[in-house]
């Protein structure tokens, strides 16, 4: 499993390498730069969405994600880069003949319009005849499943069916593809889980290209084909949901995208070294010697008696339980690696949690890993702090610098 | 409950800033403003109400009013139309000089109309800095018509534009993006988009407008040449009336205008309502 962690096999990539835009593409974007002022806002981004699938661009608030998209839709212009809407460069294009869908951040509802005329709009402007237009309208009114609200002005509607609105909007003229500016973060969390498995099953069902943008990582996993995590305006790794959750390749992403341990480590050939007593097996030559980091989630960690050796590829020894919450569905145990007391290889080890919790342990004390497991290995087995037990990882991932 | 309400009786009886605050503003206004007010009115109406009727039938009382409706209008559509693009050029665009050309707009206000008129004056009037070059024609400005509007847009230039642009200022630029990402072009976008957000916004400069040109006095004195049945406003009838003795006359004119003003200030209310929802 680790052993593909360097090996980068996202099919994207192939088309910034030999620098043709990919055709079968939806939207490529390509060495994306941008400035304003003094500040890099955008550097050399890179990412394409593929014919009917959605990219999710996630990113802290500030790392350029609205930029991004602003760009795409014409909105602003870029200081270098190119960006290809089915193969076609829009350089030239202004941002109303780009033919692009966005759902804004605030929806932007025309507030004079009712819901009907919003839809509408697109085709008006393109000089469609008033019947065919309100043939469109109904049939979006249909499709969202807000035909009886037709008559009605945006501020009469919640934010869920503005939302739905927005994309009806979008939907009725038929864009090559459909930008996404933070669509659920001003909905309350039950409309926005709901709204997004319909909006995930439209798109699915239209094939319409989208490109989501948002800095909620679960939302990421749930939305996305495919995920690009932008930070400070850069680009840390492109790929499918399990690619990035589970194949990290940098300390950011892994943090990101939910609890992670890191924990610092030496690479030898064909092993890593955690200290001396403990050795991660890798493929001969994969990873070049050095100092590198280890990562793996809590989920990965197997927790079992002192006596027996987890079931598990990578034992990793012994440990002993500082910690044990139970939260419900699972159980979370700080487990503090231990051995003859020789972390010596151990500069410095760090783990880092969802909930924000920064853990420090120096060589001597030992690492301090997070475990999860589930009520049921909670309750056939219970821990307390103090116990004794033998620790195995399923799967993990190497971070170089 | 009952020591509650003892509480709020307390509380009520300490409280005397409340009833001498109200008393104080009533008291201050009652000469000032609302007497001089009801005056008119108890006066016009205190030799009946044909008495009354009579004077405001006069062709001359009528001629003015019809005047100032007409050159109000006139001056109102000018300056809403000349607010709306004024205020979409200084929100949207950056130019050198776009702050002083903010204040050059404002400055009407601040001229004492006497001195607007004056103005005016030296530029069309005969040997005028423009006035010369139409000397030899039959094209006359000043003591017409046109010399009214010229002094109501003067006047009154700066106050349709002065609640258009914070109306725009305060637009959500992203209703224009959105219309530009749908197709729409610049006029479409300002046409469908921007103009009905807008549209409290120019009610209110436009009744503002309407209501301050209505009213001049003291430009059109100077620049129309007060000449009864031809130039002469309704405030220009009543102060002329005035002067010859005649105060039924004076009063049923000035009676009218305070009505206008009464219903106009009335929707400029209603119109701030809406505007906040
Ligand atoms: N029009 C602009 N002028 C100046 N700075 C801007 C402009 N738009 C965005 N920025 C800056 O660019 C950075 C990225 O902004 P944005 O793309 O909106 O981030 P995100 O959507 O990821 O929160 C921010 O620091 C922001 O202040
Ligand atoms: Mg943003």
């Amino acid at each position: 499993m680790a052993r593909q962690t360097m090996v980068s096999i996202f099919p994207e990539m192939k088309a910034f390498a030999d620098h043709t835009p990919d055709l079968e593409a939806a939207l490529t974007v390509r060495n994306l730069t941008k400035s304003f002022g003094a500040e890099r806002v955008l550097d050399d981004v890179s990412f394409t969405v593929a014919e009917g699938e959605s990219l999710v661009l996630l990113g802290h608030s500030g790392s350029g994600k609205s930029t991004t998209l602003r760009l795409i839709a014409g909105l602003e212009h870029p200081d270098g880069g190119e960006i290809f809407l089915h193969g076609r460069s829009v350089e030239r294009l202004r941002a109303r003949d780009r033919n692009v869908g966005v759902i804004f951040q605030n929806y932007a509802l025309f507030p004079r319009m009712t819901v009907a005329e919003n839809i509408g709009f697109g085709l008006r402007i393109r000089g469609v005849k008033s019947h065919k237009r309100a043939e469109i309208t109904d049939r979006m009114l249909v499709l969202i499943g807000l035909a009886e609200h037709r008559d009605k002005y945006p501020w009469q509607i919640s934010g869920g069916q503005q939302q739905r609105v927005a994309i009806a909007r979008a939907l009725a003229y038929e864009p090559d593809v459909l930008l996404f500016d933070e669509s659920f973060s001003a909905l309350d969390p039950q409309t926005r889980v709901g709204l997004r498995r319909d909006i995930r099953a439209l798109l699915r069902r239209l094939r319409v290209p989208a490109l989501f943008i948002t800095h909620d990582q679960e939302e990421a996993m749930e939305l996305g084909d495919h995920i690009a995590i932008l930070n400070r305006g850069r680009l840390e790794q492109t790929g499918t949901p399990d690619q990035v959750y589970n194949e990290p390749k940098t300390e950011f992403v892994a943090t990101f995208l939910g609890a992670a341990n890191v924990v610092a480590a030496i690479a030898h050939t064909g092993a890593i070294e955690l200290d001396p007593e403990r050795l991660l097996p890798i493929r001969y030559n994969s990873v070049n010697p050095g100092p590198v980091k280890v990562v793996f989630r809590p989920e990965d960690v197997v927790l079992s008696t002192p006596a027996s050796t987890p079931e598990t590829p990578y034992p990793l020894g012994r440990g002993e339980i500082v910690d044990v919450s139970f939260t419900g569905a699972s159980e979370a145990v700080m487990v503090r690696l231990t051995g003859k007391g020789e972390l010596s290889s151990i500069s410095e080890a760090r783990s880092q949690f969802q909930t924000g919790s920064l853990q420090r342990s120096s060589a001597r004390s030992g690492i301090v890993i997070k475990a999860l497991r589930t009520k049921w290995d909670a309750r056939h087995f219970g821990l307390h702090p103090g116990d004794a037990v033998s620790v195995g990882l399923r799967h993990f991932s190497v971070l170089v610098d | 409950m009952a020591r509650k309400k003892d509480l709020q009786a307390v509380a009520r009886r300490t409280d005397l800033a409340r009833p001498i605050g109200v008393g104080v503003v009533v008291t201050a206004m009652l000469p000032l403003v609302i007497l001089p007010l009801a005056s008119i009115f108890i006066f016009g109406l205190s030799k009946g109400p044909v008495h009354f009727w009579e004077a405001l039938v006069n062709p001359a009382a009528l001629f003015s009013l019809k005047l100032s409706i007409m050159t109000s209008s006139v001056a109102t559509a000018c300056n809403v139309v000349f607010g709306i693009i004024a205020a979409y050029v200084l929100s949207k665009y950056e130019f050198p000089g776009d702050s002083s050309l903010t204040i050059i707009i404002s400055l009407p206000t601040a001229i004492p109309t006497a001195v607007a008129g004056f103005a005016l004056l030296l530029l069309w009037g005969r040997s005028g800095l423009l006035g010369q070059f139409l000397e030899h024609t039959d094209i006359q400005v000043m003591f017409t018509t046109s010399a009214i509007i010229l002094a109501n847009i003067f006047v009154t230039f700066p106050l349709a534009f002065g609640v258009i642009k914070p109306a725009l200022d305060n637009l959500d630029t992203s209703y224009e993006d959105a219309a530009e990402t749908i197709g729409a072009t610049r006029w479409q976008t300002f046409r469908y988009v921007v103009l009905p957000s807008l549209r409290g916004a120019i009610i209110t400069g436009a009744l503002l407008t309407f209501a301050r040109s209505i009213g001049e006095f003291g430009s059109t004195i100077m620049v129309s040449g007060n000449l009864a049945m031809k130039t002469q406003t309704a405030p220009l009838y009543i102060y002329t009336k005035f002067n010859e003795g005649d105060i039924e006359g004076a009063n049923a004119i000035a009676a009218v205008l305070a009505i206008i003003s009464f219903a106009i200030f009335s929707m400029i209310i209603v119109f701030r309502k809406r505007l906040g929802r």
